[in-house]
Formats: structure tokens, sequence, C-alpha cells
């Protein structure tokens, strides 16, 4: 894969898909969809991009079944309306193709949820980005408040200039859905490393108490999930700046989750994973370990919690010592905290105590 | 000890005696009192209407008496034949025990005192008369009254006796011949299984011909319950008629006591005319077992001979019972009553031959709507349990109904059964109903029929048979839900595919033959019944669609509502009848993507009596859709059909032998007078109403004014065949 494609090059991936149902249909066989796997059980680690990506399991999506026929007569609509962007030069939602596909009869999508992983799947089997074939999510990136200049080139075409500190309100500086080079330019910065936030109440504590001055660092504010441009954002700059990044989250399964999306990469997006995923990125906390250490204020793990982290213990992207440690410990003792918690201790002391101890194990933030 | 059980009750007051008994004769609490109430004025209405081919529409009204703890107004009016003046002192005064000795008829009235018990609770409960208006369709005027009792006397007492014109129905026209009762009693409303309401949504399954609704009032006069129930068929229960009791139903103190009674002069005479089943030679050996003279007096009969007699009934070869007397159902009604109201998935009925116990004949239906949306699916299915089409709704536990439900292996039949055994789970509702000149009840109070083993393999088959329903049923839901889709897959789908990528491609469209065989690889089944309403017939039809790659032969079997009076007409393709209900059709060589049709229709039938057909096939490949036949099943139709038919006619052939025995002058025919004899026997069961000289003009094929053995042998045969019943012109009594 390599940076955006030229129309050309689209197209053609785009008719080789219908084109493998079309050959199929010829010799008188069901029409057929290659992709790759997309579970757990068939990502890999790739050593040479250092994150993690499908492997070579593949499946077979073919019209034998009426809920397969259908996906792919939907990926023919999708394909022909994508087709039709790229020649008027349009673009649009996956929401807006989601009510688009009201009109497509047989080919309609039953739910948003569908016509994204269609997106998605299709993505994959041509080995383009969504933003080749013009679609683009509704929801937006994260924010971000720090010492760092960028350029975004707004929507009448003309670049500006903003300093995510000095430009900016208390919300920070809102990523858009696209920050490829040809949206986003990153001009300068006064940082010594990127700090990524799980909740927005944390981010918002930091910013009231100064942290990214104190502490020389950009927050970025995760929104839970992190959308595939705040973590293309954070890859970005901590490649081109060469700035390490630090990940401040929950104490819980789904914190762990967050983290390894943006450290080797999510499940749903392996395919482009060296485009999302920042190799260092460490886990600060809270770890199972600050629960006791801080005596923090701690929940019961829910069933779905240890569900959770009993599927985490078997994801490779988590085999290694330290997390199978931590996720062990965790199911033993059964406890859960929010980095809320950290104000049992009253508002400073997150940036007074906490996060500057725990910096230092890493050699930062002195 | 039980003459000074009778002669004690006699002192008693009648009175004394329901307050004892109140327990069993459905009296004993607030709640109850007023269902039993309901329930007497209901039969009361259902057997006059019924007696008087009427199709009954009858009104309950329930209504809460004002500033008063647990009081009600019942009100319970019909479109009956009413009473004449003359009688109605006799129906609401006196409490008739045991009136129907010695006939033996499948009757409601079985359970409970009757009306004359409303008439007591209400008078000992609140001090007050019962109402009456009575309209016969003779007279201009109707009658009211007040009726009280004197309950020393066991008489009625009259009041305020008057003629009115004032006696309309619930749209306010006046009644041509009816019923009205108010009654106020203690007595307490409430919803639920063990209701009012309930007990009327029951009776009404059990009387498909009657139209029954039902409006409860608080103090206010706020409707607070209703429930109306339109007929579904004009078709009136069967007339029963009464039969003679068979020697095997027989104990030693009935025994005794038919001796001692009898108008008969010989032993002879009574033997054979007494019981039903008995023929002239089993008369004779039984006899002749007891040492006991044909001549002899029955009222000489000693203790000694009759034990002997009763012993020897089990000994001697004797003939069934007629079961014509009974009235089921019948599985197609019993079906309409329960999808009345209920939204259902799938309701199936039955009704079983008559069988004999003990010689009691008894016949066994029942019914099941599974998905009843009524029903929680989490607890235990519903029970409707009913003896000779009345509602049981107490002591479901100890009830032989309930126990054959529970002896049921249903995991097998797809209802989730705990532990594999007791009632099964579900939202589902299982009726059973057994009709019965006899039904053994566990106590007085007859609200539970008692253990029987005859009885309960009815029971237990009938339920299998449902059962086998039910799974089937399922089965071809599942199957048709998977070739709807397949179908929707292979015909819309697959080509919208084609066109669009072949459009994207700009190249020409793939051949979707192959594809299409290559999906489905089977052989579907598309069956449909609808109701053609101009023509007045159902219509079948059967699709095979061959969607293998190689050509496919079959023959289809479906089932068919085949009864008397019902045909099958518009059968292009011919083919046979393979047994009872199903018929065949060989079908030609159907090719690859083809489809085979088979069509027909069925004349005689009503609208939803038939709703769908099962297909059965005989052929290598499965067909999805349908079932490969199972031949010894269809074998043991067969031979169960040929072993009826063989039992029929030996029993046609001993029937007309057993009448040749009153051929006096050994001529060989019998004469009038002669058949008249021979009637009297086993004979006489066979034929219930009909006269000698009808006899002979119906059945005399050579036309020589009497009828000789094979004449008499055809006539048993045919008289079976299905008698239809119309409606009467009644008049007055």
């Amino acid at each position: 894969m390599s940076e955006a494609k030229n129309r050309e090059e689209v197209i053609q991936n785009l008719n080789d898909v219908v084109e493998e149902m079309h050959n199929k249909m010829l010799k008188g066989k069901p029409p057929t969809m290659t992709l790759p796997v997309r579970s757990k059980t068939n990502i890999e680690f790739n050593q040479r991009l250092g994150v993690y990506k499908y492997g070579k399991k593949e499946t077979i999506r073919d019209a034998t079944s009426l809920g397969s026929a259908r996906q792919l007569l939907r990926a023919l609509h999708v394909i022909e309306f994508i087709e039709e962007m790229i020649d008027s030069e349009k673009s649009s939602t996956l929401r807006e193709m989601y009510y688009i596909s009201e009109g497509w009869g047989l080919g309609k999508f039953g739910t948003q949820n569908e016509s994204n992983n269609l997106a998605e799947d299709l993505e994959i089997v041509t080995k383009c980005m969504r933003e080749d074939f013009k679609l683009r999510p509704e929801e937006d990136g994260a924010r971000m408040i720090g010492n760092v200049t960028i350029e975004e080139r707004n929507r009448r075409g003309e670049w500006m200039r903003i300093n995510c500190r000095d430009d900016v309100g208390d919300s920070g500086y809102g990523l858009p859905y696209n920050v490829e080079p040809e949206k986003i330019r990153l001009i300068d910065e006064d940082i010594d490393y990127i700090m990524a936030i799980e909740t927005g109440g944390m981010f918002d504590r930091l910013v009231e108490n100064g942290f990214d001055e104190d502490s020389r660092c950009a927050l970025i504010h995760l929104k839970g999930q992190p959308a595939r441009s705040t973590r293309r954002m954070i890859k970005r700059m901590s490649e081109a700046w060469n700035k390490p990044v630090m990940v401040f989250a929950d104490c819980d399964p789904w914190s762990f989750r967050i983290f390894a999306s943006i450290a080797y990469g999510a499940i749903k997006t392996a395919h482009i994973s060296e485009y999302l995923a920042t190799t260092g990125a460490e886990y600060l906390g809270i770890t199972a370990d600050d629960i006791g250490a801080y005596d923090l204020p701690s929940d019961d793990l829910t069933p779905k919690d240890i569900e959770a982290l009993k599927a985490e213990l078997s994801d490779p992207r988590f085999s290694t010592g330290v997390w199978q440690n931590q996720i062990n410990q965790m199911l033993k003792e059964g406890k859960k905290a929010e980095q809320q918690s950290l104000a049992k201790y009253g508002l400073d002391y997150v940036t007074d105590e906490y996060l500057p101890e725990k910096l230092s194990e890493f050699g930062l933030g002195g | 000890m039980a003459k000074r059980a009778t002669s004690t009750m006699k002192q008693a007051s009648i009175s004394e005696f329901f307050e004892k008994n109140k327990h069993f004769l459905g009296y004993d609490s607030v709640q109850r009192s007023i269902i039993t109430a309901v329930k007497e004025a209901i039969d009361n209405s259902l057997d006059a209407c019924e007696e008087h081919r009427i199709l009954p529409t009858i009104s309950i009204e329930l209504r809460k008496i004002p500033n008063k703890n647990d009081r009600i107004m019942m009100i319970a009016q019909d479109n009956g034949p009413g009473i004449p003046a003359k009688s109605i002192e006799k129906v609401f005064g006196s409490l008739l025990f045991g009136s129907r000795f010695h006939t033996i008829r499948q009757t409601r009235g079985q359970q409970g005192i009757g009306i004359t018990g409303v008439v007591m609770y209400s008078q000992l409960t609140t001090g007050k008369t019962t109402h009456v208006i009575s309209k016969i369709a003779k007279d201009a005027t109707a009658l009211k009254m007040d009726i009280g009792l004197d309950t020393k006397k066991n008489a009625a007492i009259v009041s305020n006796r008057e003629r009115t014109h004032d006696f309309v129905d619930y749209n306010g026209i006046p009644v041509d011949h009816g019923l009205r009762i108010e009654a106020p009693m203690k007595a307490k409303f409430q919803r639920g299984k063990k209701s009012v309401g309930q007990y009327l949504r029951m009776t009404a399954i059990v009387n498909p011909h009657a139209t029954i609704r039902f409006h409860a009032y608080n103090e206010d006069n706020e409707l607070i319950d209703s429930f109306v129930s339109e007929r579904v068929t004009d078709q009136l229960p069967r007339p029963v008629r009464e039969i003679k009791p068979h020697p095997h139903g027989i104990e030693i103190g009935s025994l005794n006591r038919l001796l001692r009674d009898s108008t008969e002069r010989n032993m002879g005479g009574f033997l054979r005319h007494t019981f039903s089943g008995i023929p002239m030679r089993a008369m004779k050996e039984i006899l002749e077992r007891c040492y006991i003279d044909k001549k002899e007096s029955p009222q000489n009969v000693t203790p000694e001979e009759s034990q002997l007699i009763l012993t020897s009934f089990n000994e001697v070869r004797l003939m069934p019972p007629p079961t014509d007397c009974l009235s089921p159902i019948e599985d197609l009604l019993i079906k309409k009553g329960l999808e009345k109201g209920v939204d259902s998935a799938f309701v199936s009925t039955l009704t079983r031959p008559p069988n004999v116990a003990s010689g009691n004949p008894f016949q066994i239906e029942v019914g099941m709507i599974y998905g009843n949306a009524d029903v929680s699916a989490d607890g235990p299915i519903e029970v409707l349990r009913f003896a000779n089409r009345v509602p049981l709704m107490y002591q479901q536990g100890g009830c032989l109904l309930t126990k054959g439900i529970e002896s049921v292996s249903w995991k097998g039949y797809g209802l989730d059964q705990p532990g594999g055994k007791g009632l099964p789970k579900g939202a589902a509702t299982i009726l059973v109903h057994l009709a019965s000149t006899n039904v053994q009840f566990t106590s007085e109070a007859k609200e539970a029929v008692a253990e029987n083993e005859v009885v309960m393999n009815e029971i237990r088959k009938a339920l299998q048979e449902i059962g086998r329903n039910l799974k089937n049923h399922k089965k071809k839901s599942a199957q048709k839900a998977k070739t709807k889709e397949k179908f929707e897959l292979v015909n819309e789908i697959l080509p919208a595919i084609a066109t669009k990528a072949s459009n994207l491609l700009d190249r020409p469209e793939p051949d979707l033959g192959p594809i299409i065989t290559n999906i489905m690889n089977a052989v579907f089944c598309e069956d449909e019944v609808i109701w053609d309403k101009e023509a007045k017939v159902h219509r079948c039809e059967i699709k095979i669609h061959n969607y293998t790659a190689r050509p496919r032969k079959y023959e289809i079997l479906a089932q068919y509502p085949e009864k008397e009076g019902v045909e099958i007409i518009e059968n292009e393709l011919g083919g046979k009848r393979e047994v009872k209900g199903i018929w065949s059709w060989k079908l030609d060589t159907i090719p690859p993507n083809e489809a085979g049709m088979i069509n027909f229709a069925i004349k005689g039938l009503a609208h939803n009596d038939w709703n769908n057909t099962e297909v059965f096939f005989r052929g290598s490949l499965d067909i999805i859709g349908a079932s490969k036949i199972d031949e010894e099943i269809l074998i043991e139709i067969q031979k169960e059909e040929e072993r009826n038919m063989q039992f029929a006619a030996e029993q046609a052939m001993l029937i007309a032998e057993d009448a040749m025995e009153s051929d006096q002058d050994k001529s060989g025919d019998l004469t009038e007078l002669e058949l008249e004899n021979a009637m009297e026997g086993v004979l006489g069961d066979a034929f219930s109403e009909e006269l000698p000289e009808e006899m002979i003009e119906k059945h005399d094929l050579d036309d020589s004014g009497t009828l000789d053995q094979t004449e008499i042998e055809n006539a048993v045969l045919n008289s079976n065949d299905f008698r239809e019943t119309t409606l009467d012109e009644w008049g007055d009594e």
C-alpha cells in the first residue's frame, strides 16, 4: 500500500473485485469475494513494520447463502457508487452512503454497521484506503493541546497555521477526519513527548492544571477507542518529530485494547496498521499495581470485564510477559479503577505527584 | 348400612343435605359458587337447545349488588325452547337425584344438581327468590314469576306469577322462545384460570355451535370483564341416543337392582333386552354356565346366582357395545373453536375412533395450540380438560386427562419437558376431551377423571399423533423458511449480481442455469392450499422444483381430509388413493432447473376446514419441504383399515346370525314380526331409531317383503354410515 493512489489504480483494484465474481459465474460457479479473516486468530506480528497485520488466513464469501449473496450485491453497488464519486470528484460520509443505499433495492443495507464493515472489506481487498474511495467517517478526531504548530488546509483551500497552545481555546485543536499531508502539515514543536488520555474529564483536569506547559508535552484526548485520524496523527507527530508517546488510561480491559490499538494496531484495521500504529508507545497507567500502590478507590470486575480479560490472554498483541502479568494480576484481584480515582488525594495530585512519578520511570517530565 | 343412609337422608331436610354436601355440589367457596351457578345455567340451556335442535345463543351477566359484601346477581338468558307453564315449578323446584338411573347416555348433566341448586344456593345465602321469565313459541306472551323453595317438601314456592309482553333479547328484540333466570347470591367475581370467564371460554371451545356472551359489571355498573364468542358452525351436536348397559360395565349391586326391578318375564328376555352386546347364543351360554333356567323369573334369581352371572359375563364371548351413542365434537370443529381469538402459529386437533372401557363406550379428542401468545413461554403449558363437553376446572393434577398429557415424552416432539416427565413447558395449550356414556370421576366433586388404562392409552395415542404433527410443523416451517431464502437468492439476488457485475465490467451476462443448480443442488417442494370463494372448493397446488444437475423422477403423495362427503376433483394428473387420507401421483421426469406440478381441488369442505397439506415422496433424492414416505406406516394404516372393515363385517355377520335366531318358522327370511323380536336383541343396538317396517322397506333388496341373513348383514354394515344431523322443526312439548 502506498500513499494516496491515483484514480486509475483505485478503479482497477475495484474492478478486480467485480472480475472475481464475474469469472466465477462464467465458469458456472457461485460468485465469490476473497477476504482475510478479520479476528484475533489471524493477526501476526510483522517484524519489518513492527506492528500487527492480518495473517494468511482467508475467507471466501460466496453466494451460496442469502446473507453472503446480499453482501456481494451490496459490494457491487458500493463499487459503482465509489466509481461515480471518483468520476464526479465528490465525496460522501459513510452515513450518507448508508442512506443513499435506500435506493439500491435488493442491495440496500440493513444497518449502518453493515455499510461501514463493507467499506472496510473493500479497503482490505483492494489495498486502498477509504480516503481513496472518497468515503469519510462522520466521527471527528480528538482534541489536542500543546506547543505544536501545524498547518491545516481549510475548505477554501488555504493553508492555516495553528499553534495548538496559543491559537486555541480550552477545548483545544480539533483534529479533522483526514490528517494526511494534503490536509495537515507538521510545522514546528517545542515538546518532549506526546500524552494520549482516555477520558475527557482527565484531559480537562490536565489542561486546567497547565500540565502541557509544566511537563512540556502535547495532550491528546482519545475519546475512548480512538478514531483512525487520532491514531494517524499521533503516529505522524511521533515519527516526524521523534517524540515518545505515553498512553494514560483507566485500568480496565477496554483501556488495554485502546492502548493496543495505538501501540500495535487494531484488529479491525490490521490491514493499515503500519499507518495507524505508533510502535514505541508506552502504557503509563493506570496499571494493576497502581491500584494497590496508590490505594485507589476501585470497582469489582463485572462478568463482561472478566470475559474480556480472558480473551486478551489469548490475543497475540498481549502475549508479552508484562501484559500477561498485568492481566493475570487483574483477574486475581478482581478490581478495576478509573483515572479520575486519583482525585481521592485532591485535584492537583495527578499532576503534582502521580504523573511525575510515573513519567520518571521513562526518564520524562523531569 | 346403605339402607339406613337412604332413610336418614329422607328425614333430613333438603337444605341440610345441600349444606352438608356443598363441597361436591360446587358451592363450597364464594369464588367457586359463581362458576357453579353459571355452569348449571349454561348446561341447562345447552342441553335444552340440543334436545330441541336449536342453535343456542346464551348471555351471562354478572352484576355486583351495591352496598353488600360478596353479593352478585347472576342473569342467564338463552334462546332455548323455554319451559311450558305447567313444568316451570317442577324444573326449578325439586332436586333430582339419580333420575336417569337406568338409561346410559352421554349427557352434560352428570355433574351437579342442576338449576334447582342455583335457586337453593340463592335462597340459602341471600334469603331471596329467583326471578324467572320463560316463553315458549306457542304462547303469545312470556310468563314471569319468582321462585323460592320449600326445603322441607322439596318443592317450589311461586309468587308474583304473571304474563308479560316485555321479554327481549340483548338486541332489544322480542323473544320468540327462551328462558331468563335472575338469581342473587353470595359470590365473588374473579379473573384468571379458575373464573367464570375461563369457564365460558372453555365452554365455547367445546360447543362450537353456540354463541356465548358474557359481561360482568362492578357496583358502579361499569363493565369489568367481557367475552363474546360467536358460533363457528351451524351444525348441532349429533343427537345422542340412549343405550342399554353393557355386561362388562356392570357391578353386582346394579345387577341385583336390575334383576329386582325387571319387568321381563324370564331370564332369557332379561339378558337379551336389558343389556347391549348379548347375542342369543351368548345368552344361552351364560344361563347354562349358571345353571339357570331360561324361563326363570328375574326376581327369583338368588344373590349367589347373580354373582355367577356376573362372572360368566367375563367368560362368554360378547359383542362390544355400540359406539354411535357418543357425540364427539369432531376435530375440525375443535380446531375452529381453538383458533378463535388466538393468534397462534399452529393448531392441530384429533378425534380418535370410539373405544370401549369396561363396557362403557368412550371417545378421546385432543387439540393443541402451539405458539399461544396468551400463555407464558416460561411456565407449564395450559391444560384444558373436558368430560362430555363440560370444562373441568379443579383438581388438574389428579386427573387422568392431565396424567395422559404427562405420560407423553414431549421432548421428542419439540416441546420442553424438564426432567423428561410431567407437564411440558412453553406457550402451548393442550385440550383433552373425554366423551363417554359413563365418565368415572375420582370423587363426588366430579372434577378429576379416575384412572383407567384403556382410556389412558387412547389419550396417549391421540397426543402422540398431535405431537408428530407439531414436530412435522416445526420441521416444515424451518424448511419453508430455508426454501424461501434459497428461492430469493437464486431468483432475485443472483440475477441482480450478474447484471450489476456485467454492467460494471461492460461484459455479457453469464448463463445463470449452471450457477443455480450449483448453489441449490437440491429438490424443493412448495405447496399451498387456498379457498376458492367462487367455486366453494379448496385448491391445492404442489410444485416440485428440480435444482440439481440431473433429471429427477418422483412419486408424490399428499395428505387430504378424506371423509364422507368430501371428494377430490379437477385432478388432471389422476393418481390413486393410497390409504385413507393419502393420494399419490406419478410425476413425469423433471429436467434440471424445471418444476413438476400437481393441481387438484377438494369439494365438500367449508372455508378454513383445510389449510395445508402434508407432502411425501417416493424417490432417491430427498426433497426439501416434503418427507420421504414411511412405507411401513402406510402398510400399518392399510392394515388397520382392513382390520376395521373385517371387524365390521364379522360383527355384521354375528348380528345377522343372531337375528336369524328369531326366524321362528325357519323360512330363512325374517318377517316384520320376527324382525321386531330380533331388534330387541343385539340387532337393536345397531339400529337405533328404525322400526321393523322401515328396515324392510330400506334394506329388502330382492323385494320379498322380508329380510334374509345377507340383507340384514348389509343393512348392519351400512348403518354405520355418516348420519347427517339437520335442524328439525321443533314444536311445543
